[in-house]
């Protein structure tokens, strides 16, 4: 039964996260003056990509048709564990095997853009990498300080645990360093821009640029999940107060949406950062990891 | 004008004698078919310095098509004589890349279209020669193919990194994709009807073409314009550096991915493209310039548009230099990438922004003050460091340079006048002489000759994106991959000025 439902919650992310990734995209809009789209656009991009045929390089061997798959696998999955109803990833539910679900479509993501052997698949590719070497661990350290106050990384007991748990500096430096992995992982300025056009600076992009049609809608409809896996992560961990009532579900709406506003100004307020600033970026994620480590 | 005559074989010992004498550098290089009038090819060279310019003209003897080649002294010389090879089949003996530079691989061998006995009309088939791009080879060394065609919407043009790791070993540009053949269109076409191809080589600096023609054609006739047509010229070619500068500046933050940057510099371009629009009827500053004066007079609702305008311009673009000034998120980006020494600029002959900003004192309006620019009051920004930076503070002080000079313009011809247009006389055949303006990206420099009735009979472009271009190759190296977009856009520098 629990298994059942949380398959529907999933079925619900699926439903959803476009909606989310249109809100940040209306929002940033907004920002820089410009009306922007729709916030529905996002589905309509995806309609219009699952109607179109894929055009499939004849030198891919089948992991390039396997991947947008296996990543959309992995993003259902995650999703279908996050702790925001009581049955939610029940027994399943670890946050080990989260972070390594999503890890799996990064990875398959990866070889795929090497398989066609574009010179911009494998840049995209290759810095990918080098920055999941460095978000991953990252990751792991801020989650570790919910873990290690809740005694286990089952999802739903850390996310009972976080509620109950009164603010602390250990607190506020272990979400500061979620936020920065959110940031990472969504592909968002300062570390990649999802907007830009100029193939040399991509880095997510750059892995999906030999996608057309089907398997890019996946890939795309795959990250718009797997962004608000993490939104959703960083609201029951680090902005909690009580959820497990049905009033509250109205309480985690509103969440989701300061993020999309947070996230929207975030992206607005700065620019890119050099590559090799990136690993100082993410170090002091770390190192607030760490520091919140220590003082609980 | 007078060009001191030589034998083309004489042609090295000659232009290092010039070089010799200190001033002088080579502006611009090219080949005049004569041999209907005179029975030979001439080479052409242009030299300046210190305000002057010298023109040297080397005979090509009837037994070889060919002359030494000057690029392995003077780098600068290195596009002229490919495109002399390419487009007149002259070849300069010693040059080290002979590989095809306007006309591609796909132009069949034998055929130059700048001779005189190529018909304009006349069917090409398609030609196979080879085209090796330049590229680094060894062990953990990547080639990293980019264009032609581009994922924006810009020009195309190929660039082939080498890379290693995300580092920049090195870079070559295919560029003349889109070649036009403007040059050999013009040929036979009256004066008149040849400032309209000028005009067109390019839209981000048409003005500046066309203040280049119209020079050029009333030099040769020795005609001079009134002096509020000058003054009106000034006008348009500032407020074409202004949509220019600002309009680059805000593409700079597409560079780097800022947003605010972006959206605000399309805002301000667009107030200034829409300024334009109500001063020309057309938002490229099209026909206004034109060979012995300008087309229209500025009316006092006009110059009162102009400044309201400008004052709106000047503080928002203030407000978000600020922004940028005092974002270290973006001056991390900006500093120090994309550095371009002096001596790379000297040695290549770079013009405009990119020279200012590293180090080169060099702007057309002031060392070859032509119009009314010594009559004008603005200074040369210069700074040295020579990277993206640099090159986007100047251009932000030429922009506040440019109001300046608008608002002294506006001085000048709030007075009625009646003519500003003056005929040109029947010139000479077979005179010539050349034109030049600062455009926003340097000097456009534009050498005429006219045949009979008033016909051009040999026209050259030498646009300031010409210099520029191996520059681009040169400031990328040892940069990282992703960075070029940033590095090219603080250029900013034009493809169709090279496709003319």
């Amino acid at each position: 039964m629990e298994i059942l439902l949380s398959f529907i919650q999933a079925l619900g992310f699926i439903l959803c996260a476009p909606l989310v990734a249109g809100m940040i995209k209306k929002i940033k809009a907004r920002l820089q003056n410009r009306k922007g789209s729709s916030i529905l656009q996002v589905y309509f991009d995806l309609v219009k990509l699952l109607n179109k045929d894929s055009v499939i390089s004849s030198t891919v061997s089948w992991i390039f048709t396997a991947a947008p798959y296996i990543y959309f696998a992995g993003a259902l999955v995650a999703s279908s564990f996050l702790p925001i109803f009581s049955f939610s990833g029940k027994g399943l539910g670890d946050f080990f095997v989260l972070i390594y679900v999503l890890a799996i479509g990064r990875f398959f993501l990866v070889l795929a853009s090497l398989d066609a052997g574009s010179a911009f698949g494998g840049m995209g590719g290759a810095r990918e990498m080098f920055i999941a070497i460095m978000v991953e661990p990252a990751l792991l350290l801020s989650m570790c300080t919910i873990a290690l106050k809740a005694q286990t990384s089952n999802l739903t007991i850390m996310a009972a645990s976080a509620a109950d748990s009164p603010f602390s500096l250990a607190y506020i430096f272990s979400a500061v360093a979620f936020f920065i992995v959110l940031i990472a992982e969504t592909g968002r300025i300062p570390i990649d821009n999802p907007d830009t056009h100029l193939e040399l600076t991509m880095i997510h992009e750059g892995m999906v640029l030999e996608y057309s049609g089907r398997n890019l809608a996946l890939i795309l409809w795959a990250s718009a999940v797997k962004q608000m896996v993490m939104i959703l992560l960083f609201v029951v961990l680090f902005l909690p107060w009580n959820l497990y009532d049905s009033a509250n579900f109205l309480w985690l709406v509103m969440k989701v949406l300061i993020m999309t506003v947070v996230i929207a100004i975030g992206e607005t307020s700065t620019n890119k950062m050099r590559l090799f600033r990136v690993p100082n970026f993410l170090a002091v994620s770390c190192l607030l990891s760490l520091l919140a480590l220590v003082a609980q | 004008m007078q060009y001191q005559e030589i034998a083309a074989h004489s042609l090295v010992k000659e232009v290092k004698d010039i070089y010799n004498q200190g001033e002088y550098r080579l502006t611009a290089m090219f080949a005049n078919d004569e041999r209907n009038m005179k029975g030979y090819f001439a080479i052409y060279c242009i030299f300046a310095g210190a305000g002057r310019f010298k023109g040297l003209k080397a005979v090509i003897g009837q037994e070889a098509l060919q002359f030494p080649s000057l690029t392995p002294f003077f780098p600068s010389a290195a596009w002229y004589e490919r495109e002399i090879h390419d487009l007149f089949g002259i070849l300069p003996v010693g040059h080290p890349d002979l590989r095809p530079l306007v006309l591609h691989e796909n132009w069949p061998e034998g055929l130059y279209p700048m001779r005189k006995d190529f018909a304009i009309d006349m069917h090409v088939p398609m030609g196979e020669k080879p085209y090796n791009m330049l590229g680094v080879q060894g062990e953990g060394v990547f080639q990293v193919p980019v264009g032609p065609i581009h994922a924006g919407i810009i020009e195309p043009g190929h660039f082939r990194f080498s890379q290693a790791g995300e580092q920049i070993i090195h870079l070559d540009a295919k560029l003349f994709y889109t070649h036009r053949g403007i040059e050999k269109a013009v040929e036979g076409l009256s004066l008149k009807m040849a400032a309209y191809q000028a005009e067109r080589i390019c839209g981000a600096c048409s003005v500046s073409h066309a203040i280049s023609y119209a020079q050029a054609v009333e030099s040769i006739a020795n005609v001079e314009i009134p002096k509020e047509a000058e003054a009106i010229r000034v006008l348009v070619a500032e407020l074409e550096r202004l949509y220019n500068h600002v309009g680059d500046i805000g593409n700079l933050c597409a560079g780097v991915g800022l947003a605010v940057g972006i959206s605000n510099g399309s805002r301000l371009k667009e107030i200034l493209m829409r300024l334009n629009e109500s001063v020309a009827g057309n938002r490229f500053l099209r026909g206004i310039v034109i060979p012995g004066g300008v087309s229209m007079d500025v009316t006092p609702e006009l110059v009162w548009r102009i400044r309201k305008d400008l004052e709106h311009l000047a503080s928002e673009f203030t407000e978000i230099i600020g922004l940028l000034q005092n974002n270290s998120a973006f001056l991390d980006r900006v500093e120090s990438t994309g550095v371009l020494s002096s001596q790379a600029c000297r040695d290549l002959g770079v013009v405009g922004v990119a020279a200012r900003a590293s180090g080169i004192n060099v702007d057309m309006r002031q060392d070859y003050a032509y119009s009314i620019y010594n009559e004008l009051h603005f200074r040369v920004p210069l700074y040295t460091s020579g990277d993206v930076a640099a090159r986007l503070w100047v251009r932000k002080m030429e922009v506040e340079e440019s109001i300046k000079i608008v608002k002294e313009v506006l001085e000048k011809v709030s007075s009625k006048q009646e003519n500003l247009l003056v005929s040109i006389p029947e010139i000479k055949p077979y005179s010539s002489g050349f034109g030049w303006s600062e455009s926003p990206r340097g000097c456009n420099f534009h050498w005429l000759m006219v045949g009979e009735n008033n016909k051009v009979y040999r026209y050259f472009i030498r646009s300031a994106s010409y210099p520029n271009w191996p520059a681009v190759t040169i400031a990328v190296i040892d940069n990282i991959i992703p960075d070029f977009p940033l590095i090219n856009k603080s250029f900013e520098l034009c493809y169709a000025c090279l496709d003319r």
